[in-house]
């Protein structure tokens, strides 16, 4: 039995259906794309010239940030519940199918689906004037940031698709958890503008600290509202994203493959 | 050779207990329906073969091992329409020989050699969303007859087609099937469990009868039933056909009922007249053979469909 074989195959219908659904399309790129043009050119009225570039650089991170965040959170617990709904999961489990391998080809599909999300938004965002204030290190650092965001959305998107049971529900949960917490994290908020228990919860939620900490690298310590980038801080981050991710992956490979 | 062997099986979910001990063999070749009522039991017992589902107690050997290290032999087709909408027929029928380990060259031929087969060569590339529920459904029976599969489970496959769908979807069926193939048929259809060599009914858990059909309706001891198709379809109806029926028991069915009785030709003037005093209009009245339906009318004294 080929490894590639299955995982590839997982890789290529999840793409495919993330591709050729409009409510996937809509949350994770033109929603996010919608913003990054109303923050471009609503939220910049009172800031001085020579720092609306960078402004809307930061909006772009953010919206960068969302849309990984739907991807993981919306997209992929949707993918989950519609496979399980329709029969699809009880067909592989009578197939000498290895449930890691579908995870693997799922969460593969995710990463190329988010990264393409992301690229349309930054296009987007330069489009609108975005600029950063960075290095080729800086630019690294942040994409190995991104793939933080898109491991920790992807583990609580497969929680949300091994526990909720249907499909518009683990969709609608997954487009409320992101936009939640996306609001009071400081993801689409200023996180100086954040009461010191959100700023607290922005620190410890992973994403909003992969946000704060690619705003700090890639616009500067102001955008960022704090300095992320301290060992304490980032290990946190990493240890918490490959918790949220591993404990996902346990729960689909065991609940949504249990025989009854 | 045995096929599928199954012994002393039970399921019991908390305190429902869905199968009772069954018992069944069946062979290499043989073609093989499992008819019974909803919450019979059938869906269980296919889904436990399929290893898609555990037994609480008893045994199940697929050629002689259990179900879950037989799977590469099991083409199992469950009640859901599981192939994706958004897919085109051939991308569904891809995903499956990818998830059965074949290369891209090798996958590519059998596929099409599939929808040649199962005749959806030239909408093979339209999606699935846009295909009929037959079209649809023979698409899924396609992803269990990749090679190697030996034996193909059949949960309910004909639910939701129309007669004329059902009939071209059985008809593949059989011209599908190798000689060595061994069909599982789950159904509530007794013109679809017709079709196979060997019928059990099953009812709360436990196979009922089991012979061939046409051995089955003989020892029913069932002869001459009277089909009647009715304007209305109440207690009152029931209750005044049930006079002239054997033991009077009287079978509902979508359109009508159906009466047991000895002497057709008598009775029949009879039912007509005795529906028209209540004011009931026989749209239709004739004498058929019995079906699996009444066989198992007869049996439980339950409609297999309801």
């Amino acid at each position: 039995m080929s490894l590639l074989g299955q995982v590839s195959a997982t890789l290529n219908k999840t793409i495919k259906e993330f591709l050729r659904q409009k409510t996937v399309l809509f949350w994770t790129i033109a929603w996010p794309i919608i913003w990054v043009l109303i923050g471009s050119f609503s939220f910049t009225g009172n800031v001085p010239d020579e720092m609306i570039p960078y402004t809307r650089g930061s909006i772009t991170i953010s919206m960068m940030s969302f849309a990984l965040m739907t991807a993981g959170m919306a997209n992929l617990p949707g993918n989950i519940a519609e496979d399980r709904e329709r029969g699809l999961l009880s067909k592989l489990m009578s197939m000498p199918v290895r449930p890691w391998r579908d995870s693997i080809g799922r969460i593969l599909a995710l990463l190329a689906f988010s990264s393409l999300a992301a690229v349309l938004v930054i296009l987007v965002g330069f489009v609108c004037g975005a600029r950063f204030s960075c290095t080729m290190t800086g630019v690294l650092e942040s994409i190995g940031f991104l793939l933080l965001t898109s491991f920790a959305s992807a583990g609580l998107g497969m929680l949300i698709g091994t526990f909720i049971k249907h499909v518009h529900g683990a969709i609608m949960t997954g487009v409320g958890i992101s936009v939640v917490t996306a609001s009071i994290s400081g993801v689409m908020a200023p996180y100086a503008s954040l009461p010191e228990l959100l700023q607290n919860f922005a620190r410890i939620y992973p994403i909003s600290s992969v946000n704060s900490s690619i705003t700090y690298l890639l616009a500067g310590e102001k955008y960022a509202g704090y300095i992320p980038l301290t060992t304490s801080q980032t290990t946190l981050t990493t240890i918490i994203s490959i918790l949220l991710f591993a404990a996902g992956l346990i729960a689909y490979s065991r609940f949504c493959w249990r025989k009854e | 050779m045995d096929a599928i062997n199954v012994e002393n099986l039970t399921k019991r979910y908390g305190n429902n207990e869905v199968l009772k001990e069954v018992d069944l063999t069946i062979e290499e070749g043989e073609f093989y329906a499992l008819m019974g009522p909803n919450g019979s039991g059938k869906t269980t017992l296919a889904s436990i073969m399929a290893s898609v589902r555990s037994a609480t107690s008893g045994e199940i050997r697929i050629y002689g091992r259990k179900p879950e290290s037989a799977r590469e032999f099991i083409g199992y087709i469950p009640q859901e329409n599981f192939s994706s909408p958004i897919l085109t027929g051939r991308e569904n029928l891809m995903y499956f020989a990818g998830m059965l380990g074949y290369s891209k060259s090798e996958a590519e031929r059998i596929v099409n050699e599939l929808l040649s087969k199962i005749g959806l060569s030239e909408d093979a590339d339209k999606r699935v969303s846009h295909y009929s529920g037959g079209m649809r459904k023979r698409l899924e029976v396609a992803t269990a007859l990749f090679p190697g599969t030996k034996i193909l489970i059949l949960d309910e496959p004909t639910t939701g087609l129309d007669p004329s769908a059902r009939r071209k979807f059985l008809g593949l069926i059989r011209e599908v099937k190798g000689e060595k193939t061994t069909i599982l048929l789950i159904t509530h259809i007794g013109t679809d469990a017709e079709l196979a060599s060997r019928v059990g009914l099953i009812d709360k858990g436990e196979i009922i009868a089991e012979d061939e059909p046409e051995r089955l309706k003989e020892t029913s001891g069932l002869k001459n039933v009277i089909n009647i198709e009715t304007t209305i379809k109440s207690e009152k109806v029931a209750n005044a056909l049930s006079d002239f029926s054997e033991e009077q028991k009287v079978l509902e069915t979508d359109l009508g009922y159906r009466v047991y009785c000895k002497d057709v030709g008598k009775v029949t003037p009879k039912i007509v007249r005795s529906l028209d005093a209540i004011g009931c209009k026989t749209t239709k009245i004739e004498t058929v053979k019995p079906s699996l339906e009444d066989v198992f009318f007869k049996l439980t004294e339950k409609a297999v469909g309801g």
